[in-house]
């Protein structure tokens, strides 16, 4: 194999999915894409295998190879044009959850299909019961919004009017959907564009056995990561708080036996599937099991479906880790898939302890809302991410307010978003004291608190209002998130169940908001690492010179004094021991 | 995943009884414990039965083609 051609077309391959993603954010109308970069750009071959991807959601990442899948196994390579794309959302077949749509273009070299270019994004307005495509009540996927099996969008270059005409007749907000279809299908375009210079540049037979080498390169490094890890089945388990109908826990179980160079994930004896909307699909259980291996293993290891190769994944159908038509499942891949990978990390902490991190926030907040924006005279849909702390690990403390794991994705700068839409932002903070006590503390979370101007429906798809982030090895759990509601000219703040009689303070549908109310969500923190005991004094100082950890909590956890701060200088760069300092 | 094949577009989702992969071809059929059960692959087949069997860490290589190519 030469390494040196295999490295070039890698990077190359990489460069395409990059720029195909720079072309997403620069083209697409809503701020899910322009802003929160909720969408991720792929490459796979005719065989259906991916072959590189770029950087972005990580929860689609590991959804590209069933999704391939499922495409060539409903159209047949010999159905498949020069210039058609076919698009995809069906969360049965290969699919994540109803607002993620796939665009699908082949790559035509010498009238032959040498590889696809991929594009998926989160569509934040998909029809249904709600507006923005979160109904925490949805108990069938006819209330998430229109199922989208593949089918070509585009044939031989030219639109197929019927598909357009369906999709944009059963969503709210046609125009920005419209222009977010187009965002996606010039990026599959850009890929298309470029994998035909790149591969007529080496040549077909070049190109295809370099990237059969690459596929296999892959695996051998996933392959030697895995059989560094001591053999063993490890077990975790873990809870969603409620599904939105029932006040009851919905537990993912899982068995991470690793066996040689191989590891079976088996997640036999999870729930059987909720009503509610937090049901896993298929797609999730396997990018979510991806995803944590990723996480685990040596990040330079090309991501393409030759490293998934040793990995088998057991969910069984008719439960909350693999729905079974007609299911809810929206929640699956924002909710579900975090609490999977966390649980996968729970599981390996007796096997590679240095290597995880404990438990995050789990939610990506999902906070969504839509309406009549009398501004502009249109109807406006949102999605708005609330930023999780992340676990502390060995070596560090866990990050603070970022996307949870699967997601990756960046927040709506506050100018933009009370520009889009009829939202004053009064509060966008860091919450003191969210993050779980240890050795190495839990991130912090975010507090978002707004102000309408509008009329408009909100609903909610999160997790943790009532549980914690766990910590690990005697690290401390993170605080619960909350939303809450202050109704106009009120001064009492209630949450979301309180104030409309919802089953769940977590997970609700249509809640009406009026000019003058406020809503305030506030994200969950993450668990620590290690005993607090064995947390270093500079670093509770700083904790509490940055407001982090307030000075009563510090107290009360670290036995902190505050004489601690006269030990230390505030060089401008970092602390030192005054001592030194001198 | 079963396609409608007398023109009246109405599909049925088919998983492999051990995996949960949808199963597009016919599938293998097994007898596990007294019960009919289908399976996307032989790998599915042999590992479902050991854990009905009791054991509870199978070691059995995982097949090398990839995702499920042989449902």
């Amino acid at each position: 194999m030469d390494m040196v051609t295999m490295n070039i077309i890698d990077s190359a391959m990489v460069a395409i999915c990059r720029e195909m993603g720079v072309n997403v954010q620069k083209t697409a109308y809503s701020t899910i894409f322009s802003e929160a970069e909720d969408f991720t750009c792929a490459l796979a071959n005719a065989q259906g295998e991916m072959i590189a991807v770029a950087e972005f959601c990580p929860a689609q990442i590991g959804g590209v190879p069933l999704l391939v899948r499922s495409m060539v196994k409903e159209i047949p390579l010999d159905e498949i044009d020069e210039g058609d794309v076919i698009v995809h959302n069906d969360p049965y077949r290969g699919g994540l959850h109803t607002p993620e749509h796939t665009m699908f273009k082949p790559i035509f070299i010498g009238g032959e299909i040498i590889a696809f270019a991929v594009c998926i994004g989160h569509f934040v307005e998909v029809g249904g019961m709600v507006p923005g495509g979160f109904p925490g009540e949805a108990t069938e996927i006819f209330h998430e919004g229109v199922r989208v099996p593949p089918v070509k969008i585009i044939k031989k270059g030219e639109d197929v009017p019927e598909v357009w005409k369906l999709l944009l007749a059963n969503v709210r907000t046609p125009r920005g959907n419209y222009g977010d279809l187009r965002a996606l299908i010039s990026a599959v375009d850009l890929g298309e564009r470029r994998m035909i210079e790149l591969i007529s540049k080496y040549g077909t037979e070049v190109f295809r056995d370099t990237v059969s080498g690459l596929l296999a390169y892959s695996e051998a490094r996933m392959r030697a990561e895995i059989a560094s890890f001591p053999d063993g089945r490890y077990t975790f388990e873990d809870c969603l708080e409620d599904d939105g109908i029932e006040d009851k826990e919905f537990w993912i179980r899982v068995a991470v036996h690793v066996q040689g160079d191989e590891v079976v994930i088996d997640y036999t004896g999870s729930s059987p599937q909720a009503k509610g909307p937090i049901n896993a699909t298929l797609g999730v259980a396997y990018s979510a099991s991806f995803n944590a291996m990723l996480h685990l293993t040596d990040q330079t290891i090309p991501k393409n479906s030759g490293c998934f190769n040793p990995i088998r994944v057991i969910a069984p159908g008719g439960t909350v880790m693999n729905v079974d038509y007609p299911g809810s499942e929206v929640g699956g891949n924002t909710e579900t898939h975090p609490l999977i990978v966390s649980c996968i990390f729970g599981a390996m902490s007796k096997c590679i302890p240095n290597r995880v991190m404990a438990s995050e926030g789990t939610t990506h907040g999902c906070f969504v809302f839509g309406g009549f924006d009398e501004r502009n005279k249109e109807p406006f849909g949102g999605f708005d991410f609330t930023y999780v702390g992340y676990g502390g690990r060995s070596f560090a403390d866990g990050n603070n307010a970022t996307d949870s794991i699967n997601g990756n994705c960046a927040n709506t700068p506050t100018e933009v978003f009370e520009t889009r839409f009829p939202w004053i932002v009064e509060e966008y903070a860091l919450r003191p004291d969210s993050g779980g006590a240890g050795r190495h503390r839990g991130g912090l979370s975010i507090s978002k608190t707004m102000l309408a101007t509008g009329e408009m429906l909100i609903s909610q798809m999160t997790n943790k209002h009532k549980r914690q982030s766990w910590g690990l090895f005697a690290g401390g759990e993170g605080i619960s998130g909350a939303t809450l509601f202050q109704r106009a000219g009120s001064a009492d703040w209630q949450t979301i169940a309180q104030a409309f009689n919802k089953p769940s303070p977590s997970k609700y549908s249509n809640v009406p908001v009026h000019p003058g109310d406020r809503v305030s969500v506030k994200a969950p923190g993450g668990g620590g690492y290690g005993a607090s005991s064995e947390r270093d004094r500079k670093a509770i100082v700083e904790d509490v010179m940055e407001g982090f950890v307030s000075p009563a909590q510090a107290a009360l956890i670290y036995g902190f004094e505050e004489r601690w701060i006269e030990e230390f200088e505030d060089t401008g760069r970092e602390l030192v021991p005054r001592q030194a300092a001198e | 995943m079963r396609f409608s094949n007398n023109g009246y577009y109405i599909e049925r989702y088919v998983k492999c009884d051990n995996c949960g992969v949808l199963i597009y071809g016919e599938g293998l059929q097994a007898e596990v414990a007294g019960e009919e059960r289908l399976f996307c692959s032989d790998w599915c087949e042999a590992w479902n039965k050991a854990r009905v069997a009791g054991i509870e860490e199978p070691r059995i290589p995982l097949p090398k083609d990839g995702i499920h190519k042989t449902a």
